[in-house]
């Protein structure tokens, strides 16, 4: 509390030195400041990565109650060589278990990227895929939500307030961090989650920030980054008029695929991509 | 004059001792991950940091001397709370380095207890496959002959 204060008055003694405001009782700022800024610093601690990790578990398990894995170990070894050779270029190249990539079986395309780095590409995604760098570019943009904390950015803000609320209670702390009230809010953290990468997919702006940030990583790892944009130009001449899957959670809107062709044009072919594409055909699906 | 002060406050909170944030991490031999690691560095290790090189620290740590993505870092490198107090509210605090009453509520929130909690109300999450993905590693040196078999980077 004592820092709180320390805090608030720093804050009141520069907003009176930055000779902005003019006019304002800065005395009743600092007041004002001094009452608020103890809750402040406990409401404004951000969800950790070991958080993050519990919950990226519990919305995969969501994902695995109605959806199979494809166990196939020699294409689950080959996803999860191709998507740890671009999430290490990735911004955020270690989360706090890892990342793990699976394969569900469901012929309906789609991807989803739990927090913490747990990375489901359904069977029906991966068969539009023709070469080991498409595979790459759907696993680079999940890798890309992850980094950006785009599941955690979805827990309202809220919910989490109210976690470090009942959190900082005498309640709580009896249950150990175990109590019914702390279980019931990570429930509903989770149903934020679930709801957002599931059921009605991310913003257009993350959706556009996670592209921007695979063409950086496809082009850090040594692929195509051009593989996105013959991605994106798939699935929208697939796009039917009722959107459901992944063309719901990621719709590949003109705009999208636009601004992805002008970061990564395509159509340049090395030769080394020629032996990925041979690797990835060679992989039954 | 208040950009002034935000801008400089976030040095303050620097330190040459940082804790480990994240677990299953190493020391490597150069700055990348494709070095060959020296030694494992556990969770809440505290290491000298004694030079950095873009995104790689070079750090010593029980006597041995190697480098550490900036990542593992991720919770303990924000500005301490306690040194540069604004900071820590404006950036959000450095957790593993706050030392007064936040400490309680930084060792709580979403734990395996939680989590244990939540599967006894939840018997149809699917845990027993969440561990089997989990388990889905790829040897390093499997995966460096994949990256150099595809003409990648390293």
């Amino acid at each position: 509390m004592r820092r709180g204060q320390i805090l608030c008055a720093f804050l009141a003694a520069a907003l009176v030195l930055s000779g902005g405001c003019a006019g304002m009782d800065y005395t009743s700022i600092a007041t004002i400041a001094v009452k608020t800024g103890a809750k402040a610093v406990e409401a404004s601690r951000p969800i950790s990565d070991s958080e993050e990790y519990y919950i990226g578990r519990a919305v995969a398990a969501r994902i695995l109650g109605s959806n199979r894995l494809y166990n196939d170990s020699q294409l689950t070894l080959y996803v999860n060589e191709v998507g740890q050779a671009v999430a290490r270029k990735s911004p955020r190249p270690n989360t706090f278990k890892g990342y793990h990539f699976a394969v569900l079986d469901t012929s309906e395309p789609n991807a989803f990227a739990c927090p913490g780095g747990l990375i489901f590409i359904t069977r029906g995604l991966l068969q539009m895929c023709a070469s080991e760098d498409e595979l790459a570019a759907v696993l680079a943009h999940e890798v890309g939500h992850v980094a950006n904390k785009d599941g955690i950015n979805s827990i309202s803000k809220a919910r989490w307030t109210q976690v470090l609320t009942t959190l900082g209670t005498e309640t709580a702390k009896q249950y150990a961090g175990a109590g019914g009230q702390i279980i019931s809010l990570f429930e509903g953290s989770i149903d934020d989650v679930f709801k957002t990468i599931v059921v009605n997919g991310y913003s257009r702006g993350a959706e556009e920030a996670a592209d921007t940030q695979a063409v950086s990583t496809l082009r850090s790892a040594g692929y195509d980054p051009g593989a996105l944009t013959t991605l994106l130009g798939k699935m929208q001449a697939k796009q039917g008029s009722g959107a459901s899957g992944i063309f719901k959670t990621h719709p590949p809107t003109g705009d999208r695929l636009t601004k992805v062709k002008s970061a990564a044009p395509g159509g340049t072919q090395d030769k080394m991509e020629a032996v990925r594409t041979k690797r990835f055909q060679s992989i039954k699906l | 004059m208040v950009l002034a002060v935000l801008v400089c406050v976030p040095a303050l909170g620097w330190a040459e001792t940082m804790k480990v944030a994240l677990g299953n991490q190493s020391l490597y031999g150069d700055p990348n991950f494709s070095a060959t690691p020296i030694a494992p560095v556990p969770q809440g290790a505290e290491v000298t940091v004694v030079s950095k090189n873009q995104d790689w620290y070079k750090v010593e740590y029980k006597g041995n001397s190697g480098w550490m993505h900036r990542s593992a870092f991720a919770q303990a490198e924000a500005p301490k709370a306690g040194g540069g107090g604004l900071a820590g509210l404006i950036f959000g605090g450095g957790v593993t380095q706050t030392k007064s009453d936040e400490v309680a509520l930084a060792g709580k929130g979403f734990t395996p207890e939680v989590e244990a909690g939540y599967r006894q109300q939840h018997p149809e999450a699917n845990y027993a496959q969440v561990d089997q993905v989990e388990s889905f590693t790829v040897d390093e040196a499997k995966l460096q002959a994949f990256i150099k078999e595809g003409g990648l980077r390293p």
